[in-house]
């Protein structure tokens, strides 16, 4: 499990270690209600469509995943081989939770589901993925999106 | 994570996340996020239990609906074990091919690399098995039989043919490991009426007991004393995870 102090070693320094950015204020901006929700995924497991450039290093960029991928076609090309892969191996919505959201979509719960998603790759440094967010930030809002599902690995 | 939570809410767009460390989402202190008890790799909690997963997907979407921030909430329930992975009997998993493990005193890299290549001809039916039942592989670039020939023909100082334009060694070869180690674990868990190794049995057994487990830690040996640096970086950290090390 992902508390840290139930790690094993090497692991746990490993992951305790990591550095996090600081930042001193933390921004907000108003989020809707479940059924009002336009929900876009936001993965750092470093997904890709199956054809598309594989995650080379840690440039900090990002690529996008069409609505209508299908399980078969999503691929996981992240740099780091510490984390359990074998959940994505057996089932894509482990990580990128896709059928999830289509099916609360349907059932009216949610509003409606992006008609793109996008994954990083987290081992990237966080300061270099900032204008490629700023970036995605655009697309977001010209998709309608008004809800964005981070999704960690 | 959190600061890309941080980068898209400054710019109006409104996140939530899912949180696998607590203590770094708190330093971090991204507007929204639900800290999660899971694996690291498995966000959603559990493979193939819808009803789990859109439990999880709901708490973390509903933090939209709080007025004020930044909101860190705890996800309290454990994940349950995935119906693939566990069995009423909880028999113990076993490879669905019984192949001889590596002698552990056999230093020759000849025929290390041999073992492997009698390994994954034995495991392949069991893998385009595992394909043909899931509809899909968790293999990126390359299709079994390359993966095997860039580590096999990089290990013995051959030439290593990198069909995809545009890749270095380097990536190839963390590619190739990847690859290899999702061939192992999909043939493994196809046995028909048998469950998939859990996390732990199926590191044990790759790492411990494959020739493939032998190959990746040589391969990261030798990148060790490489000149290119990214080939000792990948080496260094993208081959064997923490605590599997030669």
């Amino acid at each position: 499990m992902a508390r840290l102090n139930q790690m094993a070693e090497p692991m746990r320094t490993h992951v305790a270690d990591l550095p996090c950015p600081q930042f001193d204020t933390t921004p907000w901006t108003a989020g809707t209600k479940l059924s009002e929700q336009r929900v876009a995924i936001v993965s750092t497991a470093g997904l890709h469509k199956r054809g598309d450039r594989p995650f080379q290093g840690i440039e900090g960029d990002y690529r996008i995943i069409p609505g209508n991928t299908m399980a078969n076609e999503l691929v996981m090309t992240h740099v780091s081989t510490n984390f359990d892969r074998t959940g994505f191996q057996q089932d894509w919505n482990v990580v990128f939770p896709l059928d999830r959201l289509r099916e609360l979509a349907d059932e009216g719960i949610i509003g409606s589901v992006a008609d793109y998603h996008y994954s990083f790759m987290g081992a990237a440094d966080p300061s270099q993925m900032a204008s490629h967010a700023e970036n995605l930030a655009q697309l977001l809002k010209g998709d309608g999106v008004n809800a964005v599902l981070l999704v960690p690995v | 994570m959190g600061a890309l939570a941080h980068y898209l809410e400054r710019e109006s767009i409104p996140t939530t996340q899912i949180s696998l460390i607590y203590e770094h989402t708190e330093k971090i202190r991204p507007p929204r996020a639900l800290w999660v008890p899971f694996e690291l790799g498995r966000p959603l909690g559990v493979p193939e239990n819808a009803r789990f997963q859109k439990k999880v997907l709901q708490s973390v979407l509903e933090l939209f609906e709080a007025e004020q921030g930044p909101v860190l909430a705890a996800f309290e329930e454990e994940a349950p074990a995935s119906g693939s992975e566990k069995t009423a009997e909880a028999d113990a998993w076993s490879c669905p091919v019984n192949f001889s493990p590596p002698r552990q005193e056999e230093t020759d890299p000849e025929k290390r690399v041999s073992a492997f290549k009698r390994e994954m001809a034995q495991l392949r039916p069991w893998y385009d098995q595992g394909l043909e039942k899931r509809g899909r592989t968790a293999m990126t670039d390359f299709d079994p039989e390359t993966a095997e020939a860039i580590l096999s023909n990089y290990l013995l100082g051959e030439h290593v043919e990198i069909p995809r334009k545009g890749l270095s060694l380097a990536v190839a070869l963390r590619l190739a490991a990847q690859d290899l180690k999702s061939f192992y674990f999909e043939a493994a868990s196809s046995r028909p009426g048998a469950r998939a190794p859990d996390i732990r049995e199926f590191a044990e057994w790759y790492w411990n007991q494959t020739a493939a487990g032998w190959i990746l830690k040589e391969i990261q040996k030798k990148c060790a004393d490489e000149q290119d640096k990214d080939l000792r970086l990948t080496g260094k950290m993208f081959l064997v995870p923490a605590g599997q090390n030669a």
